[in-house]
């Protein structure tokens, strides 16, 4: 296994290499100039590009990218055009945001999908399966935007349960009851989410029950029940498992519109606004980290599968 | 744990959660802004976003009344030379920077320097200044090469304007914006910190040193009474109006007009207009394409548009747009109706017959305009259709509003763009009037009326060469005029000391909750 | 007609499959009688008749623009077929063929594989992010877009389909007797994952439509003029408590049209050759 692990590890170097070069290249292919953005509409093109030049951003491409790749093996990933902070610092700004929502998505998607995901099993072909399943997929149906809205004017302005929008850190007035904030955007994040756990659960734990070696336990008079619960726990596990891997998934790309709904200052806005404002540095950076953390995750995720599920094997 | 239980103890989590919330104390107050603003730096950045957060921080030599008129903040007094070429001004003593310094001439020399080379309305004041000089520890004494009309209202400008910052952050600065760290002026609300993407944050400046006098627009008391302003970006509008009713915000800015009637109505929310309208211009290229020089051409285009049903369309409420044709709005001194009677003619058979005449055989108008704000696009979509019954060929060109600054800084991309314009105290801050500025408007007859406009000290006769410029945009057409938006903001009932309009940027200071 | 047959075949015993597929029916007829069925043209503009109640003459009432809602929603209805069948043909030709071609050829497998890897690490939505930006707003591009998008994963799916069926006895029978690559490939492999690929086809359909209308709420995706769901939603989106129709119409359309794909998907998913189930998780 750590042979595996190191060799997963070392094949993600030319993939992370690929792909920075290949946003770099997209990133600075893009018409627009931070330095026209910063100076606003009244700036003339003398000005403009005297700030660029400040900025280094008037150097070849290659060059800029060189120098960048450099910094980056040093640890550092440049300074943000827009905020003139280091990059790292802000998205640290942004991790906490966005590593919360994930895992209170996930606590949903937990809470939720896996017991739905096994009451849809055990009452195959039951209408209590056919509701929950479609059900599900009808949750899955309904674009982010939309539901965030409406989930906004109904709980927030309408009933007053919640906050409506923003995110002050756990770290301001409030401390940890701050996480309310979180409640609205996180079941928006988690509705489509859970449809695939809640399938994922149903598919497995059907497939458990067809296999050899559950008869097998069956055949050798252990009790029914005892069989179940046993399966039933491990294949959870695996579907917790898989969570992680979606949810992260989805804690940049669906997350980049539900941050954009309820106003959270997550990554995923981050990205967005950095595109708008042009500024490179960060979108390199939140690319570069979102890209590795991406990589590592899905690695874990193939280990925990190994380590719970013995048909799996790793080569 | 069965499904009952799971659901059961999720449920009791959330409600727990909902219930436990601290209510904010009642010393923050928190504004929703469309975004974040580049820069606070007011000498560089022109945003008015910038600004509505800055100016609680930083202040300039003057200030504007509830009536416009530039009256001291920093300065206590001037003496103007009789030729007019040497302006002699007082400083206020015993005002205090936030780190502690007392403001003497040396930073005010320093800052106005700075902004004189680097900053954005600098150059307009500076190209005509031989000099400033600290003529004692709080007198500062400015050189004209020439009389200068324009000069106080151009000082008392904070947007893009001549901030006072201690001599020592000005030493190190340049062209570039000066960092979070340098932010240090004299206002009643200092620097604390900005999250990137989370908020900017403004404390009270204990050992502030107000002015003396009535409040009256800017100038007057400024009184702190929150300890803290938070301005929190959010983006999308929906959210701030969402938000603002959910009592998660106490202020939030420009909110869309067809949502006016609803929101007046409501009890939990006040609107606020804004005072100074802003305006919608749309830019002819002057130095390439069909409309380089070809005058009659673009008045064929102003003939076609009607701006009514644009504004109709992209603003709503009748009370909220005014399809004027002066440049600064009526009841301002600059109103001057000269050559408004062109801006809204809407008359597609005369534009047809025009741009005939000017020679206009069908070529494509390149039309660029950004839907990052949608009232330029749902504007320029009403305009593309009048175009097009007049027989223009025009190809609309939707980007993303960084795009269209880098293309309409090339010549050959563009043939007409989509800006606004804020509120300016003083036209020659009027865009059109740069000549560096994309359309790059440079005639003769422009050149010599502006060097009228601004060698004049006598309002009367600048109102009058005022009027002949307005008169000259209407017949070269460098740009047209969209008509006035009164944009307004909301915000929470309980905020006292408000007033009924916003002067340009709203202000927090004798405001309370 | 066996074809019809087998494929109405799926739908026994399942009847919210069959509404979905009534439902995709209408869309479809809507989306080629566009011009017949809308009353008006969904690009007029009316300043006065702007933020008109549902009613008479416009059914789902009017847009900010004065626009009649109700034919852009028809319109809207042929945008959603352009766009899903657009990205389907994309993902599919693309993604197929890298993934068919890299499994037959193990070492040309090796090289595009990866690249598939690279591609796969960027979060879909942000990759259509950055490419959206970089290319110009149109219906051609946000089709490219979230037709790369989706071609990884179906690269992915058919490279270990392909990789199943290379091991068949019948693909060395077809080499034994001396077939060249293409025909292998397409003559005997390809017509064994047909039914796979409709599948896929279904979710990537289905999921065309939520990407479009989140790229068009951020303001990245067809142009603003263009009638479809996804824009009459993002555009009109201030107006939810103003003018409520304006998003309760084009969103039930949406969720309407994304269940019933994804029930037909899933109808197809079960029938399918059971080796190949595992494969495609919906998208």
């Amino acid at each position: 296994m750590l042979v595996y692990t190191i060799k997963r590890l070392l094949a993600l170097i030319p993939t992370l290499l690929a792909a920075s070069i290949l946003v770099f290249l997209f990133i600075h292919l893009i018409p627009g100039d931070p330095a026209a953005i910063l100076l606003g509409d009244t700036a003339t093109p003398e000005e403009v590009a005297a700030l660029t030049r400040e900025m280094g951003l008037d150097e070849p491409i290659w060059k800029q990218y060189l120098l960048w790749l450099g910094n980056v093996l040093q640890g550092d990933l440049g300074t943000s055009v827009f905020f003139r902070e280091p990059v790292l610092k802000v998205i640290g700004s942004g991790a906490e945001t966005s590593i919360l929502l994930a895992t209170m998505t996930m606590v949903w998607i937990v809470l939720f999908g896996i017991p739905i995901g096994i009451v849809s099993a055990t009452k195959h072909g039951t209408w209590v399966d056919q509701v929950t399943s479609g059900g599900a997929m009808l949750f899955a149906s309904i674009p982010t935007f939309w539901l965030g809205l409406y989930l906004i004017l109904i709980f927030a302005v309408g009933l007053g349960w919640f906050p409506s929008s923003g995110f002050p850190s756990v770290s301001d007035d409030g401390g940890w009851t701050n996480l309310r904030y979180l409640i609205l955007p996180s079941l928006t994040l988690a509705a489509p989410n859970a449809a695939l756990i809640i399938r994922l659960v149903r598919a497995s734990m059907l497939d458990v029950a067809r296999e050899d070696h559950v008869r097998t336990a069956r055949a050798k008079g252990l009790h029914p029940a005892k069989v179940a619960i046993k399966h039933i726990f491990r294949n959870a596990l695996i579907a917790v498992a898989a969570a992680f891997g979606f949810t992260f998934a989805a804690l940049v790309s669906e997350a980049v519109v539900t941050e954009t709904v309820f106003s959270l200052p997550g990554i995923g806005r981050l990205v967005v606004q950095s595109i708008l404002r042009r500024d490179y540095p960060v979108i390199q950076g939140v690319i570069l980290v979102i890209v590795v953390l991406y990589m590592v995750i899905n690695l874990l995720v193939d280990l925990a599968y190994a380590r719970l599920d013995p048909r799996v094997s790793l080569k | 744990m069965n499904l009952k239980t799971w659901s059961k103890s999720a449920v009791a989590g959330l409600a727990l959660m909902a219930l436990s919330g601290t209510a904010w104390a009642d010393g923050m107050m928190r504004y929703a802004t469309v975004g974040e603003p580049p820069s606070l730096d007011q000498h560089v950045v022109t945003s008015d976003l910038a600004t509505t957060i800055a100016h609680h921080m930083f202040e300039g030599l003057y200030t504007f009344n509830a009536a416009n008129a530039p009256v001291g903040l920093l300065a206590a007094g001037e003496t103007i030379s009789d030729d007019g070429k040497t302006i002699t001004i007082s400083l206020r003593e015993g005002v205090k920077f936030h780190n502690g310094q007392d403001m003497t001439s040396a930073d005010v020399v320093a800052s106005l320097n700075r902004w004189g080379e680097h900053g954005s309305r600098g150059g307009l004041l500076f190209g005509n200044v031989a000099g400033v000089e600290a003529t004692g520890d709080h007198e500062v004494t400015i050189t004209l090469n020439e009389p200068f009309g324009p000069w106080k209202n151009l000082m008392a400008f904070i947007n893009g304007g001549p901030a006072i910052y201690p001599a020592s952050v000005m030493e190190a600065a340049g062209k570039e914006p000066i960092a979070p760290e340098n932010y240090i002026g004299t206002g009643p609300y200092k620097f604390s910190e900005w999250q990137p993407n989370r908020h900017v944050e403004l404390v009270r400046f204990e050992d502030y040193a107000s002015p003396d006098g009535a409040a009256d627009g800017y100038a007057g008391e400024r009184k702190a009474e929150f300890d803290t302003l938070r301005f929190i970006p959010v983006p999308d509008v929906g959210t701030r109006v969402s938000g603002l009713k959910a009592g998660d915000y106490d202020y939030a800015e420009s909110i869309p007009g067809d949502l006016y009637a609803d929101l007046d109505a409501d009890n939990g929310v006040t609107t606020i207009l804004n005072g100074g309208p802003i305006f919608g211009l749309v830019f002819m290229n002057s130095k390439d394409g069909p409309l380089q020089d070809n005058f009659a051409l673009r008045r064929a285009i102003q003939t076609a548009i009607d701006k009514t049903p644009a504004l109709q369309v992209a603003i709503g409420p009748e009370g909220l747009w005014r399809a004027n044709g002066s440049f600064l709005p009526e009841g301002n001194i600059w109103h001057t109706d000269s050559g408004a009677e062109n801006f809204s003619m809407g008359n597609a058979e005369k534009a047809k017959s025009m741009a005939k005449e000017a020679g206009y055989d069908g070529e494509p108008i390149k039309f660029m305009v950004s839907t990052n704000y949608p009232f330029h696009y749902d504007k320029a979509i009403v305009y593309t259709k009048q175009l097009a019954q007049a027989g223009f060929n025009i190809d609309l060109q939707v980007y993303d509003w960084a795009t269209l600054i880098e293309k309409r800084a090339q010549p050959d991309q563009w043939d007409l763009f989509f800006t606004h314009h804020g509120f300016v105290p003083d036209p020659i801050l009027i865009s059109v009037m740069n000549d560096n500025y994309p359309g790059w408007w440079t005639t003769d007859e422009k050149a010599a009326l502006k060097a009228k406009f601004t060698a004049s000290s006598d309002p009367a006769e600048r109102q009058a060469i005022w009027s002949e410029i307005q008169a000259l945009i209407y017949e070269q057409v460098p740009t047209m005029k969209t008509g006035d938006v009164y944009t307004y903001n909301i915000a929470s009932p309980d905020l006292k000391g408000l007033g009924e309009a916003t002067l340009i940027w709203p202000h927090f200071w004798n405001v309370s909750k | 007609m066996t074809f019809i047959a087998s494929f109405l075949s799926m739908f026994r015993g399942r009847k919210l499959a069959i509404v979905g597929l009534i439902w995709l029916c209408i869309v479809a007829f809507a989306a080629i009688a566009a011009p017949l069925l809308a009353p008006f043209d969904p690009l007029e503009i009316d300043p006065v008749a702007r933020l008109s109640e549902p009613g008479m003459p416009y059914l789902f009432g009017t847009d900010h623009f004065g626009r009649d809602s109700f034919s852009r929603a028809i319109y809207g209805a042929r945008m959603a077929v352009i766009i899903g069948l657009g990205s389907v043909v994309v993902a599919l030709i693309t993604g197929g063929l890298i993934g068919m071609l890299s499994a037959y050829f193990t070492r040309l497998g090796h090289v595009l594989m990866r690249g598939v890897d690279v591609l796969m690490a960027f979060p879909a939505l942000l990759l259509a992010l950055v490419l959206m930006t970089l290319l110009e707003r149109s219906v051609t591009n946000t089709i490219i877009v979230i037709g790369v998008v989706y071609a990884t994963t179906t690269a992915r799916i058919l490279f270990g389909m392909t990789l199943k069926l290379k091991g068949e006895v019948f693909v060395d029978a077809a080499i034994c007797s001396g077939a060249g690559h293409g025909s292998v490939l397409f003559r005997h492999i390809l017509p064994n994952l047909i039914s796979p690929l409709l599948v896929q086809a279904s979710f990537i359909f289905a999921f065309a439509q939520l990407q479009a209308a989140a790229l068009d709420f951020l303001g990245l995706g067809l142009p603003p003029e263009v009638a479809s769901w996804g824009n009459m939603l993002s555009e009109e989106r201030i107006y939810v408590t103003r003018a409520p129709w304006l998003l309760i119409f084009p969103g039930a359309l949406i969720i309407l049209s994304v269940f019933s794909m994804n029930l037909v998907g899933d109808a197809m998913r079960d029938s399918i050759d059971p080796r190949f189930k595992d494969d495609i998780a919906g998208v």
